[in-house]
């Protein structure tokens, strides 16, 4: 079962990254050094080692010519104590010992010298004593690494301060780097998930330090604009279709689907508060005529002027909307009296007493017949209630043209006329 | 060795007869016990007088580094077969009397044996001012003129420097010498 690796952050990334870095070059640089330094040391101390022998050597010369066993021994502790000598040897001609000093032994350390000397130098040394040309003895020299282990430690130290140094120096900059691309890559995400989920367009992602991800966020907020403009737009647009599908593009006045919503709606409040609700059913007596001997455009200016005098009777919440034809509908909602309702159709019918200029330069007098059915009492849903007013509309034609009609009380059957 | 010397050699080797036979007259015991230490003795004093020798320096080099042993002495046996220098120079050996009237001209250096305080003062008045390297084989005798004094002991023949006579003979002694020397007299 292999489970999936997980994602790498692109902090982890960067951090490992500059670490890996920082230790990489640590390590060569600290390990060639350090193998340059011991091979250098490595020449001194021997050079250091035959100097030392040498200088044993002058010393117990003359020990060695008279044989003095005592003296060479002290001239030979002498130097060799001082010096990093492990042990020195000095033997007369014939080989036999005469003198021998050997560093005390001084615990663990001593012995890891002792090692790294003979793992690193050529030892022991070994010298004639020369006397007047001639050898009269010999000096082994064994030297001890002392300066050879300082060397390795302090170089060991140096290492591990340098690395411990380069790894935080290293996460350091891979956090500051990190915070140059993040940051405008969390406010890019942000920006983006607003943008998806919220349909927010109005953010716009902050400018970045470094230039491809600057580069980025202008390109993202300019496709942001795009969108805002193309969603703009398109919310216009679909504005647009609407007030098309639900007014008239004549008058500007909403349509008859627009108008039978609104009753439905007017019903259902005014039926929980038991209020009242008007409706006017408004057609033009003349229409026709006019139609016919001015024209069709003289016909439509008939039909904007009226439209314009009859919004300009009506409040502001009450509706008038253009049914079809010459036929208009009023819905006045709430009412509070009959009586208003048929002040206000009233009203309407004295609007129409000055003349309509139309296209042409003449002007024309029209009159409208108006019916009015009144909820709940000349009906309960919007076919009846329109029915009702269509019905009186079409009695107060036959009785004057010009006049208003309340439906009656009871709507008959033979009242019923649809209208398409 | 030398052609010229060879008398003296024949009278040393007489002289050496009569010691050997007067030790094996005195001191059988020594002999049959241990013949090494005398040897390894004499052995030691050439060592440590040809040691002297080696660093010694003449204010005239000369080519050959003439030796003479005066008076009766212990441990001359070896040092008088004579020897060559490591440098190449011909040490040549020769016993003369305490009285002999050229001591100063025949010898570059003279090892002195046992002898009565008149004899020695007479030797070392007639050394004064000449470039003549004195070893005194007795040590209780070196505070009176002679450079060097052994002191010859089981283990090792040490010896002293009177340094107001080396300063006096106008003989330079290498400082290592003086050195060795210095440490070791208040050790003896």
């Amino acid at each position: 079962m292999r489970t999936p690796k997980a994602r790498p952050t692109l902090r982890s990334v960067i951090g490992r990254g500059h670490l890996i870095l920082a230790l990489v070059a640590v390590t060569l640089a600290s390990v060639s050094l350090t193998l340059l330094g011991v091979l250098a040391l490595r020449v001194y101390a021997e050079h250091n080692l035959h100097l030392i022998a040498r200088s044993i050597n002058y010393t117990v010369e003359a020990a060695v010519v008279f044989n003095d066993s005592a003296a060479a021994t002290e001239a030979l502790s002498l130097i060799a104590s001082t010096e990093e000598v492990a042990q020195a040897e000095v033997f007369d001609a014939s080989g036999k010992l005469l003198a021998q000093w050997v560093r005390p032994e001084t615990g663990m350390l001593s012995q890891v010298e002792l090692a790294l000397a003979h793992a690193l130098l050529e030892q022991p040394i070994s010298q004639p004593i020369l006397h007047q040309g001639q050898t009269v003895g010999s000096i082994h020299v064994v030297g001890h690494g002392g300066s050879l282990l300082r060397f390795l430690l302090s170089g060991l130290a140096g290492i591990v301060i340098c690395t411990a140094l380069s790894a935080w120096v290293a996460l350091y900059l891979a956090r500051r780097l990190l915070q140059g691309i993040t940051k405008p890559l969390q406010s890019l995400a942000a920006v983006a998930h607003a943008a998806r989920s919220e349909r927010d367009f109005d953010r716009r992602v902050p400018p970045a330090q470094i230039a491809e991800l600057d580069s980025l966020g202008s390109d993202f907020n300019a496709l942001l604009g795009e969108m805002e403009a193309w969603q703009s737009h398109l919310q216009s647009e679909n504005e647009t279709l609407a007030h098309q599908a639900s007014h008239d593009s004549l008058t500007g006045l909403p349509n008859r689907a627009y108008f039978e919503g609104r009753l439905i709606r007017a019903l259902r409040s005014a039926a929980k508060v038991n209020e009242r609700v008007a409706v006017l059913f408004l057609d033009s007596d003349r229409f026709k005529d006019i139609n016919d001997n001015f024209g069709h455009a003289a016909g439509d200016a008939v039909l904007v002027a009226v439209a314009e005098r009859v919004r300009a009777q009506l409040r502001e919440d009450d509706l008038v909307a253009r049914l079809g034809g010459d036929e208009f509908a009023v819905l006045l909602a709430p009412l509070h009296k009959a009586e208003d309702a048929q002040r206000i159709a009233d009203k309407i019918i004295a609007s129409m007493d000055t003349p309509i200029r139309v296209p042409g330069n003449t002007e024309v007098l029209t009159s409208l017949s108006i019916g009015i059915a009144i909820y709940p009492d000349h009906g309960a849903t919007p076919g009846t209630l329109l029915n009702a007013a269509d019905a009186a509309m079409y009695q107060a034609k036959r009785l004057s043209q010009g006049g208003q009609q309340t439906a009656d009380s009871e709507p008959t059957a033979a009242n019923v006329i649809h209208r398409s | 060795m030398n052609v010229a010397v060879s008398p003296t050699e024949r009278s040393l080797s007489w002289r050496r007869m009569l010691l050997v036979a007067l030790l094996c007259v005195l001191a059988p015991r020594a002999f049959a016990q241990a013949p090494g230490p005398a040897d390894q003795r004499a052995q030691a004093v050439t060592q440590v007088v040809l040691g002297i020798l080696s660093y010694a320096r003449w204010p005239v080099e000369p080519a050959q580094l003439r030796l003479c042993i005066v008076g009766p002495t212990q441990y001359t046996d070896d040092l008088v077969k004579g020897t060559t220098q490591a440098t190449g120079r011909p040490v040549v050996v020769q016993r003369l009397l305490a009285d002999h009237p050229d001591i100063v001209s025949a010898c570059d250096a003279v090892y002195i044996g046992k002898l009565s305080a008149d004899e020695r003062s007479r030797l070392f008045t007639s050394l004064i001012g000449h470039p003549v390297l004195s070893i005194s084989e007795g040590g209780d005798q070196c505070t009176v003129g002679s450079l060097f004094c052994l002191r010859v002991g089981d283990e090792q023949v040490s010896f002293e420097v009177n340094l107001d006579s080396v300063a006096r003979s106008g003989v330079r002694i290498h400082p290592s010498v003086l050195q060795l020397s210095r440490r070791r007299a208040p050790a003896s």
